[in-house]
């Protein structure tokens, strides 16, 4: 229950949405998307976090039934959203790549064959 | 004239520091892989670890001696491969009388050791085998884009 | 009999992983491996009819055998009672006619090893997100389906506009799934457990402010899947570019899959269908969909656009019949979800048999095909009359439900703007007809011929459902529709099954009383007699064309004589087909106002649709903290 934590993931939610409704260049509007995604997963961290708690592992520091440890779920979470997060990455750079090729520009305004 | 020098000159250290940092790379990739039950880690983190071995080379060596030394469709076979092997381990919980997914090697070793841990050690290794093969296809497949212009 | 939901899911896996394997060379082994994958798929679905819903079991499955301790949920569960079951027969139902259909479509594209394991793996993530009970592995399978659905659209990447529309899917579909997660989050800290059925039980009586917040978030995340209206853009461009077999799995499969993960938000989750602020927002948000969504298909040129901003207004049937909360809205809702994957998914086949056979979809340049595939046409003229609600079809005892659901709510000016809406539909789909299949057929179009066999026969058997649903209705509401109906109703039993029996009682206090699910069909519908009286009319409609009663007589226009050259203006006219966009240019000359409006709002640029979808979000958001106590 860290205050700065909290504060620094919803800046960087909302500089994300900020980036992706008003940049027009397509390459920009992929580093929105990522920042959505980062400032989400500094938010489930900061969610499992005890005051004054050890790390959940088993072997190399003595676990005993009364000892006071950090939430060990959301740290799962966030290894698998890190992982959605770079694949999304790599995909959406591998249809930049191909609409250059096609269309010649990285413009929002002029890659809009498909509209009404 | 000192262009070519100074070009010539910073080759060698790129060079040098790829072949430096590549073994170290290797190596502590494949440990954390390894080690994923007994310490912060496992297959994801190892496999992109490992993977990165790829765009060291690249850097100290140019695009021409990476496509010799990889070939890009028995890449794509293993990647596929691994992610059999960790189906298989999960229906090895159905095969063994359990529900799927469950733990069902308890006998092998002691807490603490290498090989310990049951069905969790080889699913870790084979989401490890599955990451490492296909990350380095990905990097692959980005830089051969890049070939034509940025040759060496 | 317990294995078989899990089984199901990791065989459509395992088909997508050796398919990259065995079949990247050799044609006959890649399709051989998706048609036994899909079949073993429909054979263990279609297995757990019996148990789940005639003899009402709940099959609950821990993966790895984490049981709860102490009452508290460790694992991840799957929970198969009949409302999954429900939605899963109709994915796998898809799933198994669009492969058979794709064997001989995709034969002049290249590389079709990726399109059969990129298929695969959007079947699995859909059966797997309908018969999971966990939070989080509900948030995973929506992004392997998103990820596979922008790698299949983006599959023709040299037709015109199909790397654009796979851009703007990936960007509105991110979007959507972070808002999920964010919601997952909020519920996290606040319960400390992902299990939907102890979620549902710890959320009984205490809705905290961020409760509230993470319900307009996964509300919101979750109609960005379903493709309702403010969230729709990204819909037609993404239908229109994929190739017809996958555009038919994801009207079919892809939208069901989030109305199914709204049916269980409002109803299971979070006991909101009480409070009559939640009921009213979805009948609002279901009416404008219906509205906008057919207004829209009246004014465009090409046909799978056509057809899928069709399907976003069938989804608006289904949003607002669920939205009115009785148990005879419910069944409408479900029963037209069942219908519109049949209908529509017939339809999306006859535009791709069009395709194949001419190669082109623009409806200012098809004419006259009766002629040369006249069972294309036939299947096309049942699919039109069952989305317009025509009996003896499906459509009719889908439609009539939602009109006697809102009526006896008290809600006549949404029956009055449904019954707007299916004339609508109606007039629309009589101007494709004549654009594709009356009228006089182009030079080019000679040598066109009927599809092949392969590609027939799944659009017959869709026909065949179509026409069995909507003449036997008691029969399917009885085993399939009501006991998807009591299951989202009755919560204790959910709650119960999964965590142990007494939970409910000990966490809530009382047991919750379970409302009397029944109800009469109204209305002297017989569809039997329908049936024999259309029967009888085509009898004596041949009767009189056999006897010569239609022969009429025609003066040929080519006389060669100088008297008629003043009408022809000196020439003899040739091709005078009347397109199917002059057939309403009354209606649209009126409303041209209102046209040029929407026309001008899908502008196409990916920053308008993102600011649709955080408007309405930050619009939820407002109307939820304020409205719900």
């Amino acid at each position: 229950m860290i205050l700065v934590n909290y504060i620094a993931c919803i800046i960087l939610i909302v500089l994300g949405f900020y980036v992706i409704l008003t940049k027009k260049n397509i390459l920009k509007i992929i580093i929105g998307m990522g920042l959505i995604d980062y400032g989400i997963n500094l938010l489930i961290i900061s969610i499992g976090f005890n005051p004054g708690g050890t790390a959940p592992i088993f072997t190399f520091t003595e676990l005993k039934p009364e000892s006071f440890f950090v939430d060990p779920v959301p740290q799962a979470l966030t290894l698998t959203s890190i992982v959605i997060g770079a694949c999304v990455t790599a995909m959406a750079l591998s249809l930049v790549i191909k609409i250059k090729e096609k269309y010649g520009t990285l413009d929002a305004d002029k890659v809009r064959r498909l509209n009404g | 004239m000192m262009k070519g020098k100074n070009r010539q000159v910073k080759d060698v250290i790129v060079k040098t520091a790829a072949d430096f940092f590549t073994p170290i790379a290797l190596v502590l990739g494949f440990y954390i892989i390894l080690h994923g039950h007994l310490s912060p880690g496992g297959g994801f983190q190892g496999g992109v670890l490992v993977a990165s071995a790829v765009v060291l080379i690249y850097l100290g060596y140019g695009y021409n001696e990476v496509s010799k030394k990889f070939n890009m469709e028995i890449i794509k076979k293993n990647e596929a491969l691994g992610a059999i092997l960790f189906t298989v381990f999960g229906l090895a919980g159905i095969i063994y009388g359990s529900v799927f997914f469950a733990n069902v090697f308890t006998n092998i070793g002691d807490v603490g050791d290498l090989i310990s841990a049951g069905t969790i050690m080889f699913m870790n290794n084979s989401v490890g085998y599955k990451v490492l093969t296909g990350v380095g296809f990905l990097i692959l497949l980005m830089i051969g884009l890049l070939a034509p212009d940025n040759d060496n | 009999m317990q294995h078989f939901p899990i089984l199901s899911i990791v065989t459509l896996f395992l088909g997508a992983f050796l398919t990259v394997i065995f079949g990247s060379k050799n044609e006959t082994v890649r399709k051989f491996i998706a048609l036994v994958a899909s079949s073993i798929s429909l054979i263990l679905v279609l297995m757990l009819i019996k148990p789940v819903m005639i003899k009402n079991n709940v099959i609950q499955y821990w993966l790895g055998n984490w049981r709860p301790i102490h009452d508290w949920a460790i694992g991840i569960g799957l929970e198969v009672d009949a409302l999954g079951l429900f939605f899963g027969i109709i994915a796998v139902l898809t799933i198994f006619l669009s492969i058979i259909f794709s064997f001989k479509y995709t034969k002049k594209d290249s590389e079709t090893d990726k399109y059969y394991v990129l298929f695969l793996m959007l079947s699995g993530a859909v059966l797997g997100l309908v018969f999971t009970g966990d939070l989080f592995n509900m948030f995973v399978m929506i992004e392997i389906m998103t990820f596979a659905a922008v790698g299949l659209t983006a599959f023709r990447n040299y037709q015109e506009g199909a790397l654009e529309a796979a851009f703007k899917y990936l960007v509105l579909g991110s979007i959507g799934s972070s808002m999920v997660l964010a919601g997952t989050i909020t519920i996290y800290s606040q319960v400390h457990t992902l299990n939907m059925a102890q979620i549902s039980a710890l959320l009984f009586n205490n809705l905290t402010p961020s409760a509230l917040f993470a319900f307009a978030l996964l509300l919101a995340g979750f109609s960005l899947k379903a493709f309702v209206v403010p969230f729709h853009p990204a819909a037609p461009d993404a239908y229109m570019s994929a190739p017809s077999s996958v555009s038919m799995a994801f009207s079919g499969m892809v939208n069901k899959a989030g109305v199914y993960a709204i049916i269980r938000l409002v109803y299971v989750l979070f006991h909101a269908m009480d409070f009559k602020s939640v009921q009213i927002l979805l009948i609002i948000i279901g009416t404008i969909t219906m509205f906008i969504g057919v207004t829209m298909a009246l004014a465009q040129n090409d046909f799978k656009r056509l057809l899928a901003f069709h399907s976003i207004s069938q989804i608006g049937y289904v949003i607002t019949a669920v939205g009115v909360s009785t148990a005879l809205g419910l069944t409408a809702g479900l029963y037209h979800a069942l219908n519109h994957t049949l209908f529509k998914g017939l339809l999306f086949l006859t535009a791709g048999a069009i395709f194949y056979a001419t190669g082109t979809t623009d409806l200012n340049k098809l004419g006259g095909l009766a002629r040369k595939m006249p069972q294309t046409a036939a299947i096309f003229l049942i699919g039109a009359f069952s989305i317009s609600g025509l009996p003896p079809f499906n459509g009719f005892v889908s439609k009539w439900l939602v009109y006697q659901a809102t009526f006896q709510a008290n809600l006549a000016p949404v029956t009055i703007i449904a019954l707007l809406v299916s004339v609508m539909t109606l007039a629309s789909f009589i101007k494709v007809a004549q654009s594709i299949f009356f009228g006089q057929m182009p030079k080019e179009f000679e040598n066109v011929k009927e599809v092949p066999l392969s590609m027939r026969i799944p659009m017959w058997i869709m026909a065949i459902l179509c026409v069995i649903t909507g003449v036997l209705p008691n029969i399917v509401t009885k085993y399939l529709v009501s006991p998807a109906v009591t299951a989202a109703l009755n919560i204790g039993k959910y709650i119960d099954l999964m965590m142990g029996n007494g939970y409910s009682e000990k966490i809530l206090g009382k047991p919750i009383e379970i409302p009397a699910v029944d109800f009469t069909l109204a209305g002297y519908w017989d569809p039997i007699a329908w049936l024999v009286l259309f029967a009888l009319l085509l009898i004596a409609v041949t009767i009189v064309a056999v006897a010569g009663g239609f022969n009429a007589v025609s003066l040929p226009t080519e006389v060669d004589d100088p008297k008629y050259d003043v009408f022809f203006s000196g020439e003899a006219s040739e091709h005078s087909h009347v397109k199917g966009n002059d057939l309403f240019w009354g209606l649209k000359h009126d409303l041209r106002h209102y046209f040029g409006f929407m026309h001008d709002a899908h502008s196409g640029i990916i920053n308008d649709y993102a600011l649709w979808a955080i408007f309405t979000t930050t619009i939820f958001i407002v109307y939820i903290f304020l409205l719900v106590p």
